[in-house]
């Protein structure tokens, strides 16, 4: 049998954290995101999808006898007693414009819309303060050197959060650098994959016309139904 | 095979891909083979010369502790970072120096470098391809590979500045320098002494002021081909390509009649060793060396002998 609570023991355990300079105690068991919903703020910019995809949430905290930034994405991030936060709505970091079809899959590429690349100093201050835990700096540093395939790799997983681009010295916005890569090297250094040629043509061809007419015409449950019973069987295997 | 830790420098994957190919080719021949460090970053280049600025320092340091790392994973290898452009070379080798003489910048560098558990322990050497062409290789292992000697290339060796300047950089000695020319006899080309060896090619003024390149490139060329050179030998992919580019111009403007190629060392290795053409991406160049070579039958035979 468990022990039953006391009455403190059944309280929520709350912390202490320091909104724009203000005290709140908010429970500890929030993110920092909901923690300041809690405490009364209306967040209208800098939040998205609240799951960790969008990036919108980038939020910058030190803690309590600690002299380092920390930056995170507020919807991901647990508050700490002691914590002193705040949110950033937006970041400022002007992107190139392009047309991709026009570019070539190298250095100058990027240096041309990015000139500030050139100005890195390898102090890997955007990389500590990733979220995602992306090698930033080696990826910028991949650019600056052409190596646009590596560079499209390893920033793969960027959120687009912005924050490297708020810890540079150099003042490069290595979110938009890593975006210019991925685009620069989906477009010259891979291939089209066959099963997408293929859908392309099935869909000019008209395979699923007559799937979409049935769709369209099903009512409200007639959708709720098909959509309930809808399986994942790999339809071409099956 | 002896190993070494090999940084290549941005140029070496933009605008110099022959030298590096050629590089890495000529280096396995020679049972010293050139292994490219995984995620290096810029050298950090210009160097510094304002004595306390950390922040531009910390580009070399970090790519020195990387290649120190690197290291671990290589055969047979000495505690020796290898570069082969001239201007990597000599930032990389002043600031490995200075940290090994003032403990205290060091260990400024190495706070910034704690959190990435890149810190420096000062346990690397800095060496240019050159170096270890001329000390460790020696030209008569060179010689031995050689299976098409250069006959018929009249070579000129062009230093530029970063490779005998300044002192704690220097790989030879700066008023007669021999190692370019000895590689150069060592490959059966025939030596052409310019006195202009070192002087300024017009480094970044190529970027705007491109007349005081234009001027000092008319001089150096010119003094090479006065002597009767018909290619120039280089180690730097900025005086190649102030050379090379800015003759290309010149004769477009009929200032310079006949321009000569320029190749970098690691090229004519790989000529006179029998390797394959394509790897010296003599398309990159503006004066094209093949029709030169291809008239003294140095490619485009069928087999060398």
């Amino acid at each position: 049998m468990s022990k039953t609570k006391t009455k403190q023991e059944n309280e929520t355990l709350t912390v202490k954290i320091y909104i724009m300079g203000s005290a709140h105690e908010v429970p500890e068991s929030l993110t920092i995101m909901k923690a300041m919903e809690y405490a009364g703020f209306k967040i209208k910019r800098g939040a998205g999808c609240r799951a960790g995809f969008c990036g919108a949430c980038g939020t910058v905290y030190r803690k309590a006898g600690d002299y380092r930034l920390y930056a995170a994405l507020a919807c991901q991030t647990q508050v700490e007693d002691g914590m002193v936060l705040t949110q950033l709505p937006f970041i400022p970091a002007p992107k190139g414009i392009y047309d991709v079809d026009s570019l070539q899959p190298t250095a100058s590429s990027i240096l041309k819309f990015y000139p500030e690349v050139a100005r890195c100093l390898s102090c890997n201050a955007c990389s500590k303060v990733c979220p995602q835990e992306i090698q930033v700096m080696d990826f910028v540093q991949y650019s600056l050197q052409g190596q646009i395939d590596k560079a499209a790799e390893v920033s793969f997983d960027c959120v687009q959060c912005g924050l490297c681009a708020i810890r540079c010295p150099a003042e490069i916005p290595q979110y938009h650098v890593g975006m210019l890569a991925r685009r620069l090297h989906g477009k010259y250094n891979t291939s089209t994959p066959e099963t997408l040629i293929e859908r392309v043509e099935e869909i000019e061809n008209g395979v699923f016309e007559e799937g979409f007419k049935e769709l369209i015409s099903l009512s409200k449950d007639g959708l709720k139904k098909r959509y309930t019973e809808r399986d994942f069987v790999d339809q071409k295997k099956a | 095979m002896v190993q070494y830790s090999y940084f290549p420098g941005c140029n070496l994957k933009t605008n110099a891909k022959g030298f590096e190919e050629t590089a890495i080719a000529v280096s396995k021949k020679l049972d010293a083979e050139l292994v490219e460090m995984p995620n290096w970053n810029c050298c950090g280049t210009v160097h510094t010369l304002t004595s306390d600025n950390i922040m531009k320092r910390i580009a070399p340091i970090r790519v020195l502790s990387r290649s120190r790392k690197h290291i671990e994973t290589l055969e047979e290898s000495q505690n020796q970072i290898v570069t082969l452009c001239s201007m990597c070379n000599s930032t990389l080798k002043i600031v490995n120096n200075e940290v090994k003489k003032d403990q205290e910048i060091l260990d400024k560098i190495n706070y910034q470098l704690e959190e990435d558990e890149e810190t420096y322990e000062t346990d690397m050497e800095v060496k240019h391809f050159l170096e270890i062409l001329r000390d460790i290789i020696g030209y008569e292992k060179i010689s031995e590979k050689v299976v098409n000697p250069l006959e018929g290339l009249k070579i000129s060796p062009y230093y530029g500045c970063m490779l005998l300047h300044p002192e704690e950089a220097k790989i030879d000695d700066e008023e007669m320098p021999d190692v370019l020319e000895s590689l150069v006899e060592s490959l059966g080309a025939e030596l052409v002494m310019s006195p202009l060896f070192k002087f300024c090619c017009g480094s970044f003024h190529i970027v705007d002021q491109e007349d005081i390149v234009a001027s000092q490139v008319e001089k150096i060329v010119e003094a090479a081909k006065r002597r009767g050179a018909n290619a120039l030998v280089v180690a730097c992919p900025l005086c190649a390509y102030n050379i090379d580019q800015q003759q290309e111009a010149m004769a477009k403007n009929s200032v310079v009649k006949s321009p000569i190629p320029v190749f970098y060392f690691t090229q004519l290795m790989a000529i006179a060793m029998g390797e394959p053409v394509k790897i010296n991406h003599f398309n990159d160049h503006f004066i094209n060396p093949e029709p030169l070579l291809k008239e003294l039958g140095l490619i485009g035979r069928k087999k060398a002998k």
